[in-house]
C-alpha cells in the first residue's frame, strides 16, 4: 500500500456514483484521509475525510459513505465501522433509540404526554381554532347544518300561532335577561321544526340557531320548562360546545395521523370514525357546564329554575314508555346531574 | 388468491425487528411531541428510510433520501397555502367558487409532483427511482376518469382503477430502466365481481341464518321513532354488515388486484415482479393488528407495522432477467415536497406500491 499507515479496514460494498454495480470493497478511515479499495487493493476512491458523508446510523440497517465523486460504500459490520470512524453525526440520537430499559422512561413521557394533550392541549387548539373563526364561517356552520337537518330529517312545523308565541315570549324573556357581553357576542334565532324521529327535542347550532321540535311544544307546554331547556341550549351556544367538539376531534385525527403516523389498514378508518362518534356524545362537564349557564339565565328571566329538573325527571320516567329516550342518547342524566340542580336552586335567594 | 410465489421467484426480505423499530418510533413520537409537531417532519424521513433499509431484494436494499428540512418547508407552505385560502374564502366569500375550482384543478398537479418527489428521493442499489408521468395524464385520470365512473354508476371502477395502478408503474423508471406494465382488464373485473358476490352472498347467507334481511333492515329505520330497540338493531345490523360484507370485500379486492399488479410488471433488462398476498391473510393480520394496538393504547404499533411490512415482503416476488449490475441513476426532474406534504395533508400515500 502506498498511502499512510491506517489502524482499521472495515469491509463491505462499494458501488460506484449513481450506479447500481456493486463490488466487494473495504474502507479505511484515518484522521485526514479516506480510501475506498477492492479486494485485490485497487483504489476506488479517496477523499479528505472531512469531505465524506456519514449517513446517520439508523437500528441494524446497513451504514452509508459517501466520497465527494459520488462512490458509495456500505456495511453491516457496525462495530468496525464505529471503531474506525468513531461518532459521527446522529450517533447521539442512534444510542438514545436502543431498545433497552431506558426506553421505559421515553413511553412514560410519551404516554404522560400524550395524556396531557388529550386533557388540556386539545382544549388549547380548540380554544384557538375558535378565537380564530370568523363569525361568518360560523354562521356558514349554521346555514349548512340547518339544510342538512332540513333534508334529511324536518319537516315544517305543524304548530299554531298560538302555540308558537308562547315559546317566542319565554325566548324573548331569556334573551332579555342575558348579560351585556353575551348578548354582543352571540345572536340567536328560534326555529320550529316537525322531526317526528328526534320526540320532544331541542339542538342549538354553534352560530345560534335554535330549533325546537313540534313534539316538545305539545308535550312541555309548561314556560318554566321551556326556559330550563332553551337557557341550556343557549348554555352550549355562548360557551361553544359544539365547535369545541369538533375542533377538538378533527384536531386529535390530525395529531394521531402526524404523531403516530399511517397506523395501517382498518385502524385508519378506527381513529377517524372513533373521534367523529366521541364527538357526538357531550361530555358530562359541558352538560353542566349548560346547565348552570340556563338554571341562571332562567332564574334571572323570572322563570322557576325547578323546570328544568321536573323535564328531566319527567323524561327518565317516560323512559321505559320509550320516547324521549333520543333526548338521554345526546344529553346523558345522571342522579349527580338531578342534584346539582337541586343545589343551585337552594343557593338562590329565596324570592317571596 | 394463489398462497404461492411463482415458480423461480424469490421472495423480497424485510428484516426489520419490532424491537429495534419500537425504539426508533417512540422516540420520533417523543421528540414530535416536544418539539410540538416540527420534528415529526424528520421523524417521517426516518420512518421511511427504516422501512426502505431493511427491504432486500438479492442483498440489496432500498433506501429514502429526502431529508428532513426538505419535508418541512413543504408542510409549511402546504399550512400557509390553506391558511391564505380560508382567509381569502371568508374575506370574500364571491371566490369561494373560483378558489375552489383552481384547488380541483391544482389537485392532479400536486399529486403528480408528489409521486414524482417521492420517486425521486427512493433508491434502490444505489440507483435513484424516476417517474415521467405528464399533467396532462393526471388530469385525465384524477378529474375526467372519475367523472365517468359516476356517470356509470361504479360498474367502470375497475377501468379507472387499472388505468391509474398502470400508470404509477408504467412511469416510473429505476435509474434509465422502465418498467412494463399490462394489466389484463379481465383480471380487475374479476376481482371486482368476486368481492361483489361475496357482498351478495354474504347478505343473503346472513338473511337465510339469521332471518336479517334488506327488508328488515329498512323497516328497522322506518320504525326507529317507535321502538327505541330498533335503533339499537340498526347500529348492530350496520356493524355485522361492515365486518362480514364490504369490510372482506375490500380486502377481497385489493389483494387481487395487487397480485395482478405485480405479476404482470416487469422492469427492463427482463427482471419481473410477482406476488401471492391472500385476502384472509391480509384480513386477518389488520383485524388483529388493530385489536392489538387498541388493547396496548397504540404502544404495540410498530410491532404491528413490522408484521404488516414482513407479511407484504415475503409474498411479493421477484425472477431476474440478469445482472442488477446495469443499471444508472438519471438526471430528471424532481417534482417538490410540496406536493409531498400535500399528498400527506390529504391522507394519500403516493409512494412506490410496496
Amino acid at each position: 500500500m502506498s498511502y499512510g499507515q491506517t489502524q482499521h479496514v472495515v469491509r463491505g460494498a462499494a458501488y460506484g456514483a449513481g450506479a447500481s454495480r456493486r463490488v466487494e470493497a473495504q474502507l479505511s478511515v484515518a484522521a485526514e484521509w479516506a480510501e475506498l479499495r477492492d479486494m485485490s487493493g485497487a483504489i476506488l476512491a479517496r477523499a479528505p475525510r472531512r469531505l465524506l458523508q456519514f449517513d446517520a446510523p439508523l437500528g441494524t440497517a446497513p451504514r452509508k459513505v459517501s466520497f465527494p465523486d459520488g462512490a458509495l460504500f456500505e456495511t453491516n459490520d457496525h462495530a468496525g465501522f464505529v471503531a474506525m470512524t468513531g461518532q459521527t453525526t446522529g450517533a447521539a440520537l442512534h444510542e438514545y433509540e436502543a431498545f433497552g430499559p431506558r426506553l421505559i422512561g421515553v413511553v412514560l413521557a410519551c404516554v404522560a404526554a400524550a395524556w396531557a394533550i388529550w386533557r388540556y392541549g386539545l382544549d388549547i387548539l380548540a380554544a384557538l381554532a375558535i378565537a380564530a373563526t370568523p363569525p361568518a364561517v360560523i354562521a356558514q356552520m349554521d346555514r349548512g347544518s340547518l339544510q342538512v337537518v332540513d333534508t334529511t330529517m324536518a319537516e315544517q312545523s305543524t304548530l299554531s300561532a298560538a302555540e308558537r308565541a308562547q315559546v317566542e315570549d319565554v325566548f324573548n324573556r331569556l334573551t332579555a335577561a342575558l348579560p351585556e357581553d353575551i348578548r354582543a357576542d352571540h345572536s340567536f334565532t328560534l326555529l320550529f321544526r316537525n322531526m317526528p324521529g328526534l320526540g320532544p327535542n331541542a339542538f342549538a347550532l354553534p352560530g345560534g340557531t335554535m330549533v325546537m321540535t313540534d313534539d316538545f311544544v305539545k308535550e312541555f307546554p309548561d314556560p318554566d320548562i321551556i326556559a330550563g331547556v332553551l337557557g341550556h341550549e343557549m348554555g352550549h351556544v355562548v360557551d361553544q360546545h359544539g365547535l369545541y367538539r369538533l375542533y377538538r376531534s378533527v384536531g386529535s385525527a390530525v395529531l394521531i395521523a402526524f404523531l403516530a403516523g399511517d397506523v395501517g389498514p382498518i385502524l385508519d378508518d378506527i381513529v377517524l370514525e372513533g373521534n367523529v362518534l366521541l364527538s357526538l356524545s357531550h361530555s358530562r362537564a359541558q352538560e353542566r357546564e349548560a346547565d348552570t349557564f340556563g338554571l341562571q339565565l332562567a332564574a334571572a328571566a323570572g322563570y322557576d329554575p325547578a323546570g328544568l329538573a321536573v323535564f328531566f325527571q319527567r323524561i327518565a320516567e317516560d323512559y321505559g314508555g320509550q320516547e324521549g329516550m333520543e333526548w338521554l342518547f345526546t344529553h346523558p342524566l345522571s342522579q349527580d346531574r338531578l342534584q346539582d340542580i337541586q343545589t343551585f336552586i337552594d343557593s338562590l335567594p329565596q324570592n317571596p | 388468491m394463489s398462497a404461492a410465489l411463482p415458480e423461480g421467484s424469490k421472495p423480497f426480505q424485510f428484516t426489520g425487528t419490532a424491537n429495534e423499530w419500537f425504539g426508533i418510533w417512540i422516540v420520533n413520537l417523543m421528540l414530535s411531541i416536544v418539539t410540538i409537531g416540527v420534528y415529526s417532519a424528520w421523524a417521517k424521513v426516518r420512518t421511511k428510510k427504516y422501512f426502505y433499509n431493511h427491504t432486500f431484494v438479492e442483498g440489496r436494499n432500498f433506501d429514502y433520501h429526502a431529508t428532513g428540512g426538505q419535508i418541512f418547508k413543504g408542510r409549511l407552505i402546504v399550512i400557509a397555502a390553506l391558511i391564505v385560502y380560508q382567509v381569502l374564502l371568508t374575506a370574500v366569500p364571491p371566490l369561494g367558487l373560483l378558489l375552489s375550482l383552481a384547488l380541483l384543478l391544482a389537485f392532479p398537479w400536486l399529486i403528480l409532483r408528489s409521486m414524482m418527489f417521492n420517486a425521486r428521493m427512493s433508491s434502490f442499489s444505489n440507483v435513484r427511482f424516476g417517474f415521467d408521468g405528464t399533467t396532462g395524464q393526471a388530469m385525465l385520470l384524477m378529474l375526467v376518469y372519475p367523472i365517468g365512473v359516476l356517470l356509470t354508476l361504479y360498474t367502470t371502477f375497475p377501468i379507472l382503477d387499472r388505468a391509474f395502478k398502470r400508470f404509477s408503474i408504467a412511469h416510473a423508471r429505476l435509474g434509465g430502466a422502465r418498467f412494463a406494465a399490462e394489466f389484463p382488464l379481465g383480471a380487475f373485473y374479476k376481482a371486482f365481481a368476486v368481492a361483489i358476490l361475496w357482498v351478495i352472498a354474504v347478505t343473503f347467507g346472513g338473511a337465510a341464518l339469521f332471518g336479517i334481511s334488506v327488508a328488515s333492515f329498512g323497516m328497522a329505520a322506518q320504525n326507529a321513532q317507535a321502538d327505541p330497540m330498533a335503533i339499537m338493531r340498526l347500529i348492530g345490523l350496520a356493524y355485522v354488515l361492515f365486518f362480514a360484507a364490504l369490510l372482506p370485500a375490500a380486502f377481497i379486492y385489493q389483494a387481487m388486484t395487487r397480485n395482478v399488479v405485480y405479476n404482470n410488471t416487469v422492469l427492463e433488462g427482463g427482471h419481473r415482479l410477482a406476488s401471492a398476498v391472500s385476502a384472509p391473510m391480509l384480513l386477518w393480520i389488520a383485524l388483529s393488528n388493530t385489536i392489538v394496538v387498541v388493547c396496548t393504547l397504540f404502544l404495540m404499533l410498530p410491532w404491528a407495522q413490522v408484521r404488516l411490512a414482513r407479511y407484504l415482503a415475503a409474498h411479493t416476488g421477484y425472477s431476474l432477467g440478469g445482472t442488477l449490475d446495469d443499471f444508472v441513476s438519471q438526471a430528471q426532474t424532481t417534482g417538490n415536497a410540496v406536493g409531498d406534504a400535500f399528498a400527506d395533508f390529504e391522507g394519500m400515500g403516493a409512494g412506490l406500491p410496496m
